[in-house]
């Protein structure tokens, strides 16, 4: 379960997150959605533990800061850096030993496999595309069976065949019980995934509305719904 | 092995396999060989010459370094600015169940290569140059690369990675590291007011027992004096402090608390650090670490179409930059010109050069752009952007739109190295006028060969093949105009000969300039 409470951001004097609340619980996926500088990503870099911040967030019940708590969790960034002198294997190398974990061969050889990098893996990290990056990035999350899982733009890179496989990976996370957060613009492609969303604006949520609550209306209608009434209530109030 | 243990064996297995691959190691590896053996030597005379080539000479040099780095060191480490991440670091380490503490850590001991690089060089010219006995270097390495760096490396704990530590008291580091700085220097002011202008006041006040007394940066100097020249009752003072103050610093770093809050600054320097890398690879010199490009607001008048465009948008970015169209290259072409001026002056003359004066200027301009070549300016990004190759018009007109800026960049640049020497040495307008003329074609000449040396080298060789390509280029350029010089003055004298040298320089500026455009249709060739 991934709980964000009272979550308050500064960077100067500019406030770019005040008093954000959400949860996702365990085996559900949550959207986040908002347009641009609505406050998405300091919100996810405050759960990857980048950032200082007013609040807590717990993965698992733990303080995200804590050792227990990075331990359950993965995260895959919107921009994926490699490590310029480490190859596609040793990536997830590094990884397992980071986590301390001992993932047999069979599970990365089967995460490259679904994911294409076979014939990839002795390639340096300087010598791959932008997508091969982000498959390696997404890879490398999903090694370490996390608990929670925070997934910021995923698809933007990937071809076709990564956004099926990258849509029923996270299905299986969600059966076998992990929490998953997505950032995404791109809503056709998480129409199936999703069980809570939260719309963000200006650094504050919405609204947080849920699968079953909505019943026909669909993710893009949902937003643009609720973006309008914000952009019309704040040319009421003269904002 | 952890995961920290295993990035750096695996990256620098790695990293010696790729540049064993590539012949531009052996070229550099041949480089550092010869400036390895031929540094001493020169130095060995200079040493000699100014008297400080004994162990107090090199207590002396230290001290000199210790002013400059251990306040630079603190400064840095207060501002969470001293330690370089990447952003694979930001990605895979950060977010990971790895202690900050240790992040903080493996961070610091990848500068401990160049650091080890450093001491060992301090430690074979210590012997050679300042005949300090091998005992004694021995010992002040193992200092330097031990113990040193548990006290540098708990004080870079503490700074960077202190969560109790407000920003008002990190603050206050910074302004103590510069009060230290002062101190010293006020020592410096009462050494000369106590003792006069001597031959040895530097020695004097580098070795005085009072620097050895200032906190942390004069403990370390105390202890630099214990291992080189021996004990006296301050340095064995000063070393004591320097333990106590080491071991204080220790226990205060293994028992703070760290859950990573500097994740936060660590993350905006590595973004800015791989800004930085991405402006120095398209040939950009001007972007510094920590500090953001500003621009002022500014406007033009668009004239013309097609490759104007081209001229009228670099005019535009010059406009919005600070100094306009001057850069480094300013800088330096101006004090290249001062410098000479000064050997000039201070000479009172070349000696037995003085005849052949006039070819000083364009010698020493060559030289400058020759170790300048690999800093390609706007017109580097230029070719790397996909939009010169797309705008609708003739090869021939946006290479010159596109070059046409950096050429009156290079005239005026020529102006202030040529003006000063002018003045100062008595050259005849004519040859200053030839002089400037053989800055801005040599300047061209590297322009252009940029863009050759891209078509020949293609996709398949990387930036260090392609800044090869055109040193050679343009160290062709230059021998055709030196051999033109020697032609010209066997006819017709010294201001012919220049003239002579020009002609070719311009001539082979102009191959290029013809050999760029008509293969300037797409990014590949």
């Amino acid at each position: 379960m991934l709980e964000v409470i009272h979550l308050t951001k500064k960077y100067g004097k500019t406030l770019a997150v005040d008093n954000v609340g959400f949860a996702v619980p365990d085996g559900q996926t949550g959207i986040l959605l908002g347009p641009n500088g609505a406050g998405k990503s300091t919100v996810i870099k405050s759960i990857a533990g980048l950032l200082r911040f007013r609040g807590a967030i717990r993965i698992q019940g733990q303080d995200s800061r804590s050792l227990e708590a990075k331990k359950q969790f993965a995260y895959v960034p919107e921009l994926p850096y490699m490590y310029d002198a480490l190859t596609v294997r040793e990536h997830m190398e590094f990884i397992c030993r980071a986590y301390g974990i001992a993932v047999p061969e069979e599970r990365i050889e089967s995460l490259f496999h679904r994911f294409e990098l076979s014939d990839k893996q002795d390639k340096l990290g300087n010598e791959l595309s932008k997508g091969m990056m982000q498959k390696v990035s997404i890879c490398c999350a999903l090694v370490i069976n996390p608990k929670v899982i925070l997934l910021d733009e995923p698809m933007v890179g990937l071809d076709p065949a990564a956004i099926k496989e990258l849509k029923s990976q996270i299905l299986e996370l969600k059966e076998a019980g992990c929490t998953v957060l997505i950032s995404t613009h791109m809503l056709e492609m998480v129409k199936e995934l999703w069980d809570v969303t939260f719309v963000m604006d200006k650094g504050h949520i919405l609204g947080t509305y849920t699968k079953e609550a909505l019943a026909s209306e669909d993710l893009e209608e949902l937003y643009f719904s609720v973006t309008k009434q914000t952009a019309e209530q704040d040319a009421g109030d003269g904002r | 092995m952890g995961a920290i243990g295993y990035l750096y064996k695996k990256t620098l297995i790695n990293r010696a396999k790729t540049a064993l691959r590539k012949p531009a190691t052996y070229f550099l590896l041949a480089m550092i060989l010869f400036y390895f053996t031929i540094v001493p030597m020169s130095l060995k005379t200079l040493v000699a010459d100014t008297g400080i080539g004994t162990p107090e000479g090199m207590a002396g040099m230290l001290t000199v370094i210790a002013f400059w780095l251990i306040p630079a060191n603190l400064i840095a480490y207060a501002k969470r600015r001293g330690l370089v991440y990447r952003g694979s670091d930001v990605h895979f380490l950060f977010p990971a169940p790895v202690s900050p503490k240790r992040v903080l850590i493996y961070a610091y001991v990848r500068t401990l290569f160049m650091q080890i690089l450093i001491n060992l060089f301090a430690v074979v010219y210590g012997g050679m140059l300042f005949l300090v006995d091998g005992w004694r270097l021995a010992l002040y390495f193992v200092f330097s690369i031990i113990v040193e760096n548990l006290l540098e490396g708990s004080i870079m704990l503490l700074l960077y990675g202190s969560e109790r530590m407000q920003e008002r008291q990190r603050r206050l580091v910074v302004k103590t590291a510069y009060s230290l700085v002062v101190i010293l220097l006020l020592m410096a002011v009462f050494t000369y007011l106590r003792e006069g202008l001597t031959a040895n006041l530097l020695a004097r006040f580098l070795h005085s027992d009072m620097i050895q007394m200032v906190p942390v940066i004069g403990w370390y100097i105390a202890v630099v004096h214990l291992l080189l020249l021996g004990p006296t009752a301050v340095n064995v003072a000063g070393c004591v402090c320097y333990g106590l103050f080491l071991i204080a610093m220790l226990t205060a770093a293994w028992r703070m608390k760290c859950t990573g809050a500097y994740y936060e600054d660590a993350m905006k320097f590595a973004d800015d650090y791989e800004e930085v890398l991405a402006s120095r690879n398209q040939g950009d010199a001007v972007r510094r670490l920590g500090k953001k490009q500003k621009f002022k607001q500014a406007s033009i008048r668009w004239r013309g179409k097609g490759a104007a465009a081209l001229f009228y948008r670099q005019l535009l970015e010059y406009k919005k930059s600070r100094f306009f169209i001057f850069n480094i290259n300013s800088v330096v072409a101006l004090l290249a010109g001062a410098g000479l001026s000064f050997l000039y002056k201070s000479e009172g003359g070349f000696g037995e050069l003085e005849t052949y004066r006039i070819f000083f200027v364009p010698a020493v301009a060559a030289y400058m752009i020759f170790i300048f070549a690999g800093f390609g300016g706007k017109w580097a990004k230029e070719l790397k952007s996909p939009y010169t190759y797309l705008l609708p018009d003739s090869p021939f007109k946006k290479l010159l739109a596109a070059t046409m800026i950096q050429h009156v960049q290079s005239l005026l640049n020529g102006c202030l190295m040529t003006v000063p020497c002018a003045v100062v040495i008595g050259l005849e307008p004519a040859e200053a006028l030839l002089a400037i003329v053989f800055y801005m074609a040599l300047s061209a000449g590297k322009l252009y060969s940029l863009a050759v040396a891209q078509i020949i080298a293609g996709s398949a060789l990387g930036n260090t093949g392609r800044q090869l390509i055109q040193m050679l280029l343009l160290s062709v350029a230059i021998f055709v105009s030196v051999m033109g010089a020697i032609l010209g003055m066997s006819i017709g004298g010294k201001l012919f000969a220049l003239g002579i040298m020009n002609l070719f320089l311009i001539l082979f500026t102009g191959i290029y300039m013809v050999i760029a455009a008509l293969n300037f249709y797409n990014i590949e060739t």
